[in-house]
């Protein structure tokens, strides 16, 4: 439930952030084409865009799990080193996670003792993007070293079978299931197209 | 800088990969590793304005968005509704509804990056059709696992943009480049139905659709061909960066779902999530790779493989057989967006350096990832038409399906290596 939550919560700000972009983007391109009018920015804006747009994104797909691992051979390995792997998987994203925000706390730290600001003619001081950026990867470094905690905790106690459902790579089939739900719940277009062929079986 | 060690930090995190750990981790495991050793503490802090430069990049803006266009599409239905309108024009040709399924991967392509939604929204449509009408079950399958992978060939393409933006090279040139060979894929493809058709004397053909309603279908195929056109077309006239186009790829999709009556704000919170979870699995991958390619250029790692592979004297022809199989086997156990990512920091400066066209090898990364794609035992797309079946086999089924085409690209390579105009010839008249 509370995971439905914070991935519709989260997912809309991402969306909204690209959707917005996309109509500023249209808009300028349209503008610069027709009446040779640049308002400028844009692409400084898509950039900013992508910096805070991507942290959000790196915490869904954690959630969702769909970070990639390759599972050919995990399902033959004995259970006690699936187990282990999966541990390890979650504990080495956290690590990664809590380097990338540290080093995001490096630059920002150089930008404030430098007044950075962008090369471009709005002279956007940097500061601004780069302290929601790092307040994105922070979330994300929390959000992993929860799941870190949570499953070092599952590993103590023993409940390996939990935490290997819980963490353990996500199978194509998972995947593919969860595109036919889509497609399902898409079926009245389905059914129309299958119609239209049907036009042409052979009495 | 030592062979025998860059031989066994890639072996390393090939293990890592295979073992099950995020592809991610391993990638910027190995080079956060590598570099310390190299360098120490001060190699952690020149990560640091790397990592700001990829998140900032507007080049690669152009990921999310044309994963969001791609989700538009296909969530709204759009993409649903070609395939109804290729069974009417293509069903009379020898081998009838297969053809329609190469054609509407191909179209599907053109709208959509993700190959494991082209060949599961295909397959849902056309296998059941498939089945009801006596179409043998490995041909099927192998038609429309081999039809998804041109989702990657066929612009736009992340896998192209993660390309041009690892190794620096135009992302237009990339597109146009794509789309020659893609047609001619998507005519192989075809030409082997047809004949394989022919030759068995199994030709099952569609009956005739009157002109009328074949050309009522048509309005089907405007959308998904005014996205494409939209995006293509600014690009190739330099209107537009490959990130503007893709916001106005975006842009039209909106309108498209809209005008289709789809859109509302359920299907659009669904399309959102889906582009930040897919989005956010290939920006971590690309964030891991950069961070490689740092302790890969300040060790001078390229410039030692280099040499060390100069030494057997190969030709650059000869060098990309090496590279066929080398791949081919790879993909046959790695999902195919880790493996490009993990190994063009070093083959690309290789080639390069033997004199290939950086555009070109880039088309050829993509057939080596399509040929993964549906080379068992890990071949995304063999699972994905499995998965979807309507009747009970096994997955040799697909296998067996899909081994003729997997000879097709192959032969395909051979013929862009032997006469690679084929990709650089649409590029050089932008």
């Amino acid at each position: 439930m509370m995971k439905n939550f914070i991935e519709r919560w989260l997912g809309t700000l991402f969306g909204l952030v690209f959707m917005g972009l996309s109509l500023v983007v249209t808009v300028e391109t349209v503008m610069r084409k027709v009446f040779t009018v640049s308002l400028q920015g844009a692409g400084e804006l898509g950039g900013y865009a992508l910096a805070i747009g991507a942290t959000i994104a790196f915490s869904l797909a954690l959630i969702g799990r769909t970070h990639i691992r390759v599972d050919v051979f995990h399902d033959r390995l004995p259970a006690w080193l699936q187990t282990a792997l999966n541990w390890l998987s979650v504990i080495s994203l956290a690590a990664f996670a809590s380097l990338m925000a540290w080093l995001a706390w490096f630059v920002i730290r150089d930008t404030q003792t430098y007044q950075s600001v962008a090369q471009t003619p709005w002279a956007t001081p940097l500061v601004y993007p780069q302290g929601a950026w790092l307040f994105g990867l922070i979330m994300f470094a929390l959000v992993s070293v929860g799941l870190a905690i949570h499953a070092s905790i599952l590993l103590l106690t023993g409940r390996a079978d939990e935490l290997n459902a819980n963490y353990g790579p996500r199978s194509t089939k998972q995947e593919v299931d969860e595109e036919l739900e889509d497609l399902k719940s898409r079926s009245s277009n389905v059914a129309a197209h299958v119609n239209i062929t049907a036009t042409g079986v052979r009495p | 800088m030592n062979v025998t060690y860059i031989l066994i930090a890639f072996g390393l995190m090939l293990g890592m990969m295979l073992l099950g750990l995020p592809i991610a981790v391993a990638m910027a495991g190995v080079g956060i590793v590598g570099g310390l050793l190299a360098y120490g503490m001060p190699f952690i802090d020149s990560i640091a304005p790397v990592l700001w430069g990829v998140h900032n990049d507007n080049l690669l803006t152009a990921v999310p968005l044309f994963v969001l266009m791609g989700e538009l599409l296909l969530r709204s239905g759009i993409a649903d509704r070609m395939f109804g309108a290729l069974a009417a024009w293509l069903g009379r040709l020898p081998g009838g509804l297969l053809h329609t399924s190469i054609g509407c991967s191909a179209l599907f392509a053109a709208t959509s990056g993700s190959s494991v939604a082209t060949a599961a929204t295909v397959g849902t449509v056309a296998l059941p059709s498939l089945y009801k009408r006596g179409y043998r079950m490995d041909m099927s399958l192998g038609a429309i696992a081999a039809g998804g992978t041109l989702g990657i060939l066929i612009p736009p393409s992340v896998n192209m943009i993660i390309y041009g933006s690892l190794t620096d090279t135009s992302i237009g040139k990339l597109f146009i480049a794509g789309i020659l060979p893609g047609l001619l894929l998507t005519g192989c493809f075809m030409l082997f139905i047809w004949g394989h058709a022919l030759v068995t004397g199994s030709t099952i053909r569609e009956e005739k659709v009157p002109l009328a309603q074949r050309l009522r279908a048509l309005k089907d195929l405007i959308p998904p061909g005014v996205v494409f056109f939209i995006v293509m077309g600014s690009l190739y006239t330099g209107l537009a960066t490959t990130t503007e186009s893709a916001a106005l790829g975006v842009v039209t999709s909106l309108f498209f779902a809209w005008y289709g009556g789809k859109l509302n704000w359920t299907l659009l919170q669904h399309c959102f999530v889906q582009t930040a979870k897919t989005s956010g699995m290939i920006l971590l991958i690309i964030t891991a790779a950069f961070i490689l390619n740092l302790a890969i250029s300040l060790t001078g790692v390229a410039e030692a493989m280099t040499t060390w592979v100069t030494s057997f004297g190969l030709s650059a022809t000869q060098m990309l057989l090496v590279l066929v199989v080398f791949y081919f086997v790879l993909g046959m156990f790695m999902d195919v967006l880790s493996m490009m990512v993990a190994t063009i920091p070093i083959t690309f400066p290789i080639v390069t350096h033997l004199g290939v066209d950086p555009v070109w090898f880039g088309i050829f990364i993509v057939l080596m990832c399509e040929l993964g794609m549906i080379t068992p035992p890990v071949g995304m797309n063999l699972f994905v038409v499995h998965g979807i079946r309507p009747d009970k086999g096994g997955i040799r089924d697909a296998m067996v399906g899909a081994v003729p085409y997997v000879i097709i690209m192959l032969v395909f390579t051979l013929l862009i290596i032997a006469f690679p105009e084929i990709v650089s010839w649409l590029p050089s008249k932008m």
